[in-house]
């Protein structure tokens, strides 16, 4: 099979913002556009720690001017609108954050942590590397996703941050059912739930005789289920979990 | 265990696709489990419903506009009521196949890639809780099918020396099989086998042969031109189809690279062009079948292959029925490869005849050469990748057919890898005579036409045909949606047995699917790919 190429080839040029003022703009960007997720020091909340040098995304300075321009495809990386120059600015700034890496120090036994992992019903509910269950998250490579302050936050206190797609639907339909699962999607006509009894289920509201959204987590709070040393351990395995590093 | 029929047994095991159901997938029309609807590839389903009393009210029941701004060649997987169908380059939506709601999407972020015709994917496969999907960037995934979480991701080839996956996969027992694309950069091409558990690799087959290899004489072995076999190409980018009985899987295998200049491989160049049978479990060659040796004119055999239990001369036999892109309509025995017809479809100028053993008998000056070289079929054949249908209502065997003619010119060949790897571009689509398309039915036991529907623009997309004696094709496309905006783009459906139209709808955007049907809450749906939109039609 044979046509027409479509070219790929990325821009790339030396970032001429590479100096003080430049990185100055782009530590400005970083405080109001990036450190709700990325923390205002950029080691990490509900994005990963961006300041140990290491990008599972690409660390070329074309790959970083990517993937903060036009955010990272399938993740919760945004795109965001800026400039050419204001991004170059930005890349500076991303780069700076690694000369100073801040590395949070985890003090548990990651391999402990994957056995608590199955003990403690963690993977009844998660899937990690396609083992476990789909009522949570997959956590396959949280640890790149997240700062390992936030996971341990997440295992005892679940509903300090609940996405929207981990809300749980609740209907009683007018023949009587029950049915409770994730909102996945919904419209003026119907709603598109994970039904936690079979699958992927869509009901009409014209069938609702009761319907609700939770928003709080549908995960069991762990505080007083695991010790100091658990929640190390469990924590250390989380962090662990990291994304295979992008071929350039 | 055994299965019933139809919509109880669905419902009975919700979600849960087994190697069982997929053995008799014909026997499930409700639903359509792989690529081609089946392992024996017929694009035919028993659904009835809408016919050719009542298709005039067949109606648009759902659209579903992709992000992607590229087009859509996917079949869509149907199973129980979610229906699973790729957006290019590389991602997955689930959505709910009687509203077209989304319940998930997989959003695959990609390295640069390499594709020779745009970024393209023709679909999943399914199996259990799971959903198989190939890759640009060369990777074979397995997804939840509830969630779309990955659950492995392994590397089928390195994309940076050309490789890309962009046909679906099939699954067979535990095991999921997928092709590569890569035959306009000089990729060896192979079929492989994985693990659905674990992704892990059971076996590969090189498609072209290396030293100690049987097949690996067909190239040169000595000289400077020694090592050309290891960019020899032969990809296997069309979703292939498998006897259970024989335990055989038989896949069409690409063009040899350079495509357009031949110089540099002297010899048959196995196993490019040519219909292949493996074991199943193994991966080993049982047999082979090349249509079209020493090939100069980039002529994949990346056709479906339609496997059919018939009478051949008085006898029951395991046959296929195939149209290859040269322009040549052939038949041969399932068991051993035998050929044993060959007859054109279309206006061809390359060869006299295929001889009684099967081998084409070339006619002298149908090679490109340096100034260039009239030939018909054109580049992109006299057919393609589009799927073909056969019908056991009509017994016929259908297929989208171009008459036309390309321009053929040789030029130098230099491998580097990554890189394109052709020797020259010919031309298509000539000014002075572009040709034109047609939807044809042909008596498959003796390859004459039956009837043809003559299409203005030549159509990018294959056939289906129905238990009601429908078939639905389409005209137009392109392969981008930038150029030929003005390219026609009707979606139509014909009286399989005598070819008349008896409805039709301009969808406005590149065709370059394959129509499929599927029932959800009693309605027949028919489903077909439009620019970067899934429409699906049903009765009111
Ligand atoms: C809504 C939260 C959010 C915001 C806002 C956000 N990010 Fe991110 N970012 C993420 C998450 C989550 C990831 C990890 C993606 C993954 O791998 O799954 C990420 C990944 C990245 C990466 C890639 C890291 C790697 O390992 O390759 C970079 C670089 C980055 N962010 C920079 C930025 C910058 C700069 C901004 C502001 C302009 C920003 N992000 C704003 C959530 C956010
Ligand atoms: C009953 C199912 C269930 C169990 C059991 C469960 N979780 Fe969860 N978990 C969830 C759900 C649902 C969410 C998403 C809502 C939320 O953020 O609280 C979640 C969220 C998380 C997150 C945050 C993920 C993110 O992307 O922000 C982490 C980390 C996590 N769980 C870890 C654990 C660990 C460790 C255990 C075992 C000690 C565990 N979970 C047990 C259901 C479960």
């Amino acid at each position: 099979m044979f046509l027409v190429a479509a070219g790929c080839a990325f821009g790339q040029a030396v970032n001429t913002q590479a100096t003080p003022a430049g990185r100055a703009a782009g530590e400005k960007i970083f405080r109001s556009h990036c450190a709700s997720c990325h923390g205002v020091s950029g080691a990490g909340g509900t994005g990963p720690n961006l300041t140990t040098g290491v990008f599972y995304h690409g660390s070329t300075d074309a790959d970083l001017y990517r993937n903060i321009s036009q955010g990272i495809e399938g993740t919760a990386m945004p795109d965001q609108f800026f400039n050419g120059v204001q991004i170059w600015q930005i890349v500076a700034y991303v780069r700076w954050l690694s000369a100073t890496p801040v590395r949070p120090k985890l003090v548990g036994n990651a391999a402990h942590g994957a056995e608590l992992f199955r003990q403690k019903g963690c993977s009844d509910c998660h899937l990690v590397r396609g083992e476990g269950g789909v009522r949570g998250p997959d956590l396959s490579v949280i640890g790149s996703q997240r700062a390992p302050a936030y996971l341990r936050e997440s295992i005892v206190e679940p509903g300090a941050h609940v996405a929207p797609e981990f809300w749980v639907a609740k209907v009683i339909t007018k023949d009587g059912k029950n049915h409770s699962g994730f909102l996945l999607n919904q419209d003026s006509y119907a709603i598109q739930m994970l039904d936690f009894a079979d699958g992927l289920r869509m009901i009409q509201r014209a069938d609702f005789k009761d319907f609700g959204i939770d928003r709080g987590s549908a995960m069991p709070s762990y505080r007083d289920k695991l010790s100091a040393a658990e929640l190390d351990d469990l924590t250390a395995f989380l962090a662990s979990l990291e994304r295979p590093r992008e071929k350039n | 265990m055994r299965l019933a029929i139809g919509f109880l047994a669905a419902t009975a095991l919700f979600g849960q696709v087994t190697y069982e159901r997929l053995l008799k997938a014909p026997s499930e029309p409700n639903n359509w489990m792989t690529y081609s609807g089946s392992y024996q590839s017929w694009r035919y389903s028993s659904l009835d419903q809408i016919n050719r009393q009542n298709i005039g009210n067949l109606k648009v029941a759902w659209v579903q506009q992709m992000p992607t701004s590229h087009r859509i060649e996917a079949t869509p997987t149907v199973v129980d009521g979610i229906m699973y169908v790729t957006e290019p380059p590389s991602n997955v939506f689930a959505l709910d196949a009687a509203t077209g709601r989304p319940y998930w999407h997989y959003k695959r972020s990609l390295p640069a890639y390499n594709v020779c015709c745009d970024a393209v994917n023709r679909g999943v496969a399914v199996l259990g809780d799971r959903v198989f999907l190939g890759t640009v960037d060369a990777h074979l995934v397995a997804l939840n099918a509830k969630t779309g979480a990955v659950l492995w991701d392994v590397e089928v080839a390195d994309r940076k020396t050309g490789y890309s996956v962009t046909g679906a996969p099939l699954v067979v027992k535990d095991m999921v099989i997928t092709g590569v694309a890569g035959g306009e950069y000089g990729v060896r091409g192979f079929l492989d086998a994985y693990d659905i558990k674990t992704g892990k690799r059971r076996w590969r087959f090189n498609t072209v042969p290396g030293p100690g290899e049987k097949g690996h004489e067909t190239w040169p072995t000595t000289g400077p031109n020694a090592n050309s076999w290891k960019q020899g190409g032969g990809p296997t980018w069309v979703t292939g189809s498998f006897d259970p009985e024989l335990n055989l899987l038989i896949w069409g295998v690409g063009n040899p690279s350079p495509d357009w200049n031949a110089d540099v491989r002297e010899g048959d160049n196995l196993y490019t062009d040519s219909a292949i049978a493996l074991d199943v479990d193994t991966g080993q060659l049982k047999w082979h079948y090349q249509f079209v040796p020493h090939d100069a004119n980039d002529w994949d055999a990346v056709q479906v292959p339609v496997l059919v239990d018939s009478d051949w001369q008085g006898k029951p036999r395991k046959l296929i029925y195939w149209a290859h892109r040269g322009g040549f309509y052939y038949v041969l025995d399932r068991q051993t490869g035998e050929f044993l017809l060959g007859k054109p479809f279309a206006k061809q100028t390359w060869a006299k005849e295929i001889d009684a053993k099967g081998r084409p008998v070339r006619l002298p000056n149908t090679a490109p050469t340096v100034e260039g070289n009239v030939i018909w079929p054109g580049v992109q054949g006299a057919t393609n990748w589009y799927s073909p249908s056969y019908n056991p209502l009509t017994s016929l065997f259908y297929l989208t057919a171009w008459e036309n003619k390309g321009w053929y010119l040789k030029g130098e060949p230099k491998y580097t890898p990554g890189n394109r790897y052709v020797g020259s571009v010919p031309d298509i689509d000539m000014a002075d005579d572009p040709g034109y398309g047609a939807i044809r039915a042909l008596n498959p036991k003796t390859g004459e036409l039956v009837w043809e529907h003559k299409t203005q623009t030549k159509p990018w997309s294959g056939v289906m045909t129905t238990g009601s004696k429908l078939l639905f094709g389409a005209s137009g496309g392109w392969l981008n949606r930038s150029s030929r905006e003005d390219s026609e783009a009707y979606f139509f459906a014909l009286d399989a047995e005598n070819g008349k139209e008896l409805w039709r709808i301009n969808l406005g955007g590149t065709m370059a699917s394959n129509p499929m049907t599927y029932m959800v809450n009693g309605k027949q749906m028919v489903t077909m790919a439009a620019g970067s939109a899934v429409f699906t039609f049903a009765l009111p």
